[in-house]
C-alpha cells in the first residue's frame, strides 16, 4: 500500500442476515483526498462508510487504517476499536447531537472522556471550532433549540474536536431545509481546502463535482464506477453509472446547486 | 409431599373465594371505571374535582389501611360489615380508582376525529361511546386491562387478614396447623401463578378478537 | 376524650412507626433499584441465557402476590433454617418484587433512547460503559422518572404489609391503637393522614423535579 493511503478497503463484502448489501468493494483513500460516494437509495452507501469505523461489522475483506487492520468476520479488540473511532470523525444524516448536553458539552465530551484532555483546554478548543462555524452565540444552548443547519455544523465541530485523521459524512445535508444546505456544504468545503481526508456520502451532485477528488458510484450491490470526479460525473464509462446519473440529473434543477455551494451567511 | 395433597381441598375452596372476589370486583370496578373516566373527561368542574380526590386517595393510601377503614373504621359509625362484604366493597372501591385512570387514558387515545365522525352521522353521545369509542379503546387498553385484572387478583390476598377464607387464608391456616410453611406458602404461590397465567391466556384470546379489525 | 387529644397521645408512637415505614421504604427502594438495573442490563444484553433468566424472573415475580412472597421469605425460609427478621424479610421481598418492576421501567427507558445517540457516542470512541453512563442513561432518565416515581409511591404503601408479620411500622401502630381505644376510624384516620402526606410529598416533589429537568433540556 502506497505511503499516503489513509484508508485501504479491500474486497469488502457485507450482508445483514441473509440480505447481501454489497460485495467485493475495493477503495483507497489518500491523504487529503475527498471521496464522494453516490448511488441510489438503499444501495449500501451508509453501510459502507459505517464499516470504516466499525459501526457495522462486515463479512469478508479488510480495511486498513491508522496502522490497524480490520478483517471480515473478526471482531477487533476494544483498544483497536477505540483508537480507530477516536481518529475517525463521523457526521450523521440526522446530526445525532446529544440532546441532554449543551452545544459546548456536546463538543467537549469526546476529548475529555476519551482523550483525557483537561476540560479547560477542551472548552477553549470547542469555542475556537464554534467560532470557525459561526456559532459563537450558541455554546450554552441545548441542541434542539438550533436549526437543522446549525445542529449539523455543531456535529461537525464535535467530530473535529477529536482531531480526526479522517472524516466520514453520511448525507450531511439531506435532512436540511434547502436554504440551510449551503452553510453546511460551505463548512465541509472549507475542511477539504484545509486538507482533511474525507469520505462523503451525498446526493448533491454539483457539490461532489466541485469538492470531491474522486467520485464512487455504487449500484446493484457493488461499485459501478469510480474515478476523478469530473470524469465520472460528466463522462461515465459504465452503463449502470450512466443510468443512475441520467435518473438523478433529470430530477435535479441544476440552477439550485452552485448557489448552495457558494453558501449564504454562516448564521 | 402428602401434606400438600391433604390441603388441596381447602386450597380449592379458597380458590373459589379468591376468584369470586376477583371477578365480581373487577367487573364492577371496570364499569365504575368507565363512568368515572367519562366524568373526568366530559364532566363538570365539581364532578372532576371529586373524582380526582377519589383517585388520589385510593392511590395514595396503603391498600390494607383502606380495607381496615371499611371493615374496622366504619364500625365506629355503627356500620358493621361482615368480612366478605367488607373485602368485596374494598376491592371494588380500590379497583375503580385504578380503572378510572386506565379508561381515561384509553378513551383519550381514541382520536377526536372518531367522535366527530360519529356525530356527523347523527349518533348520540352514548351510542357513539358504545359503538365507536369503547370498542377501539378496549382494543388499545387490553394490556393495561390484563394488568389490572392481575392486580385485582393479587390484591385479594390482603383480605385473609380480616378472616375471609381465600387461598392466602387457607395457606396461613395450613401453615399454622402443619407447621410446614415452606410447603403451604409455596403452594399458594403456585396457585396464584396458575391463576394469573390463566388470566393472561384469556386476555390474549380476547385481545385477538378485539383487534381483528387491524 | 376529644379527637385531637387522643391523636396527640398516640402521635409519638405513630411517628416511631412512620420511622420504620420510611426505613423499610428506603432500604427496599435501594435494593429494588439495584436489582432493576441489573435486570434491565440482562434483558438488553445479547446473551440469550441472561435474557431468559431475567425474563422468567420478571414474569414470575409479577405474577405472585407480594404478600405471598413476604410469607415465603418470613415463614417458609425460616422453616428451612434461613431465619430472617421481619424487616429483613420485608426488604428482601419488596426489593425483589419492585426490582422486577423497575427492571421493566429501566428497560423501557433505555431502549427508548434513539439508537443514533448511541452510535454518535460510539463513533467518538467512547467505550460502551461511558456510552451508557454519559449518553444513554441521562437521556433515558426523563422517560424513566415518571413511572419510577409511581413505583416509589407504591413501595411506601406496600410496606404496610409488614403489619401481617408484626413489624412495628405505622400500620401496626394504628392497628394496635384500635384495640386500645375502640375508636377505629379515628386511629386509622390519623395513619391515613400521615401516609397521604408522605405520598403527596413524594409524588409532588418528584413531579416538580421532573418538570425542572424537562425545562432545563429544552
Ligand atoms: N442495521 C440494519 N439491519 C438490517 N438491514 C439494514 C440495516 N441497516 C441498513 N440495512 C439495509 O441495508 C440496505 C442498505 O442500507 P444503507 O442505509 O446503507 O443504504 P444507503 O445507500 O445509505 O441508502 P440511502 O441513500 O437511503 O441512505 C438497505 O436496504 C437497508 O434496509
Ligand atoms: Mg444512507
Amino acid at each position: 500500500m502506497s505511503k499516503d493511503v489513509v484508508v485501504d478497503i479491500q474486497g469488502l463484502t457485507k450482508s445483514f442476515g441473509d440480505r447481501k448489501i454489497f460485495r467485493d468493494v475495493t477503495l483507497q483513500v489518500h491523504q487529503s483526498e475527498v471521496v464522494a460516494i453516490i448511488g441510489p437509495s438503499g444501495v449500501g452507501k451508509s453501510t459502507l462508510i459505517r464499516c470504516v469505523n466499525y459501526l457495522h461489522p462486515f463479512d469478508q475483506g479488510t480495511i486498513r487504517l491508522l496502522g490497524h487492520e480490520l478483517r471480515g468476520g473478526e471482531r477487533p479488540s476494544a483498544a483497536v476499536l477505540q483508537d480507530i473511532r477516536t481518529h475517525v470523525g463521523m457526521v450523521f444524516q440526522t446530526f445525532n447531537l446529544f440532546h441532554h448536553l449543551s452545544v459546548l458539552d456536546n463538543i467537549v465530551l469526546g476529548p475529555v472522556e476519551v482523550k483525557k484532555v483537561p476540560r479547560k483546554q477542551a472548552v477553549e478548543r470547542a469555542h475556537e471550532l464554534l467560532e470557525m462555524m459561526g456559532l459563537t452565540d450558541w455554546a450554552k444552548a441545548y441542541p434542539r433549540r438550533l436549526s437543522g443547519g446549525q445542529q449539523q455544523r455543531v456535529a461537525i465541530c464535535r467530530a473535529l474536536a477529536m482531531d480526526p485523521k479522517v472524516m466520514l459524512f453520511d448525507e450531511p445535508t439531506s435532512m436540511l431545509d434547502p436554504e440551510l444546505v449551503g452553510d453546511v456544504l460551505e463548512a465541509i468545503q472549507r475542511l477539504a481546502q484545509q486538507g482533511m481526508t474525507m469520505i462523503l456520502v451525498t446526493h448533491e451532485m454539483m457539490f461532489a463535482k466541485e469538492v470531491a477528488d474522486t467520485v464512487v458510484i455504487m449500484a446493484d450491490n457493488a461499485i459501478a464506477e469510480m474515478g476523478p470526479a469530473k470524469q465520472v460525473l460528466e463522462n461515465p464509462q459504465t452503463e449502470r453509472a450512466r443510468n443512475f446519473l441520467a435518473r438523478v440529473l433529470r430530477n435535479t434543477p441544476p440552477a439550485d446547486i452552485p448557489q448552495a455551494v457558494v453558501g449564504g451567511d454562516p448564521d | 409431599m402428602h401434606v400438600a395433597w391433604l390441603y388441596l381441598g381447602p386450597f380449592l375452596q379458597g380458590t373459589g373465594v379468591t376468584l369470586e372476589l376477583t371477578i365480581v370486583s373487577t367487573v364492577v370496578a371496570l364499569v365504575a371505571g368507565i363512568l368515572g373516566a367519562l366524568g373526568m373527561i366530559h364532566g363538570g368542574k365539581i364532578l372532576r374535582a371529586v373524582l380526582v380526590v377519589y383517585v388520589e386517595l385510593v392511590r395514595g393510601l396503603p391498600p390494607i389501611l383502606q380495607l381496615f377503614i371499611i371493615f374496622f373504621g366504619l364500625t365506629q359509625f355503627g356500620v358493621q360489615l361482615d368480612a366478605f362484604s367488607a373485602a368485596l366493597i374494598w376491592l371494588m372501591v380500590y379497583g375503580a380508582g385504578y380503572a378510572i385512570e386506565v379508561f381515561r387514558a384509553g378513551i383519550q387515545d381514541v382520536s377526536e376525529g372518531q367522535w366527530e365522525a360519529a356525530r356527523s352521522v347523527g349518533m348520540g353521545y352514548f351510542t357513539t361511546l358504545r359503538k365507536i369509542i369503547l370498542p377501539q379503546a378496549f382494543a388499545l387498553m387490553m394490556p393495561e386491562l390484563t394488568n389490572f385484572t392481575v392486580l385485582q387478583l393479587k390484591n385479594t390476598t390482603f383480605v385473609f387478614f380480616i378472616g375471609v377464607a381465600d387461598i392466602m387464608y387457607q395457606a396461613q391456616q395450613g401453615a399454622a396447623s402443619t407447621e410446614q410453611p415452606q410447603v403451604m406458602f409455596v403452594m399458594a404461590a403456585l396457585f396464584y401463578l396458575v391463576l394469573n397465567g390463566g388470566i393472561s391466556r384469556v386476555a390474549a384470546l380476547v385481545e385477538r378478537r378485539l383487534t381483528a379489525y387491524r | 376524650m376529644s379527637l385531637f387529644s387522643i391523636w396527640g397521645q398516640y402521635f409519638p408512637s405513630y411517628l416511631q412507626g412512620l420511622g420504620v415505614t420510611i426505613e423499610l421504604t428506603v432500604l427496599s427502594l435501594a435494593l429494588a433499584l439495584v436489582i432493576g438495573f441489573v435486570l434491565a442490563l440482562m434483558r438488553l444484553s445479547k446473551v440469550r441465557g441472561l435474557v431468559i433468566v431475567a425474563t422468567v424472573y420478571t414474569d414470575v415475580l409479577r405474577a405472585i402476590p407480594v404478600l405471598v412472597m413476604l410469607f415465603i421469605a418470613y415463614y417458609s425460609l425460616g422453616a428451612i433454617g434461613i431465619k430472617l427478621s421481619g424487616v429483613e424479610a420485608a426488604v428482601l421481598t419488596l426489593g425483589a418484587f419492585y426490582g422486577a418492576l423497575y427492571g421493566e421501567v429501566f428497560r423501557g427507558g433505555i431502549s427508548g433512547v434513539d439508537p443514533g445517540q448511541r452510535e454518535a457516542a460510539a463513533a467518538l470512541g467512547l467505550p460502551p460503559s461511558s456510552v451508557m453512563r454519559k449518553v444513554v442513561l441521562p437521556q433515558a432518565f426523563l422517560a424513566i422518572l415518571p413511572p419510577a416515581t409511581n413505583r416509589f409511591a407504591d413501595i411506601i404503601k406496600d410496606t404496610s404489609l409488614v403489619v401481617t408479620i408484626s413489624v412495628a411500622d405505622l400500620m401496626l401502630q394504628s392497628y394496635q391503637a384500635i384495640s386500645a381505644t375502640y375508636r377505629p376510624m379515628d386511629m386509622l384516620g390519623l395513619a391515613a393522614i400521615m401516609y397521604f402526606v408522605v405520598y403527596l410529598l413524594v409524588s409532588r416533589v418528584l413531579a416538580r423535579w421532573e418538570l425542572n429537568v424537562q425545562r432545563r433540556r429544552s
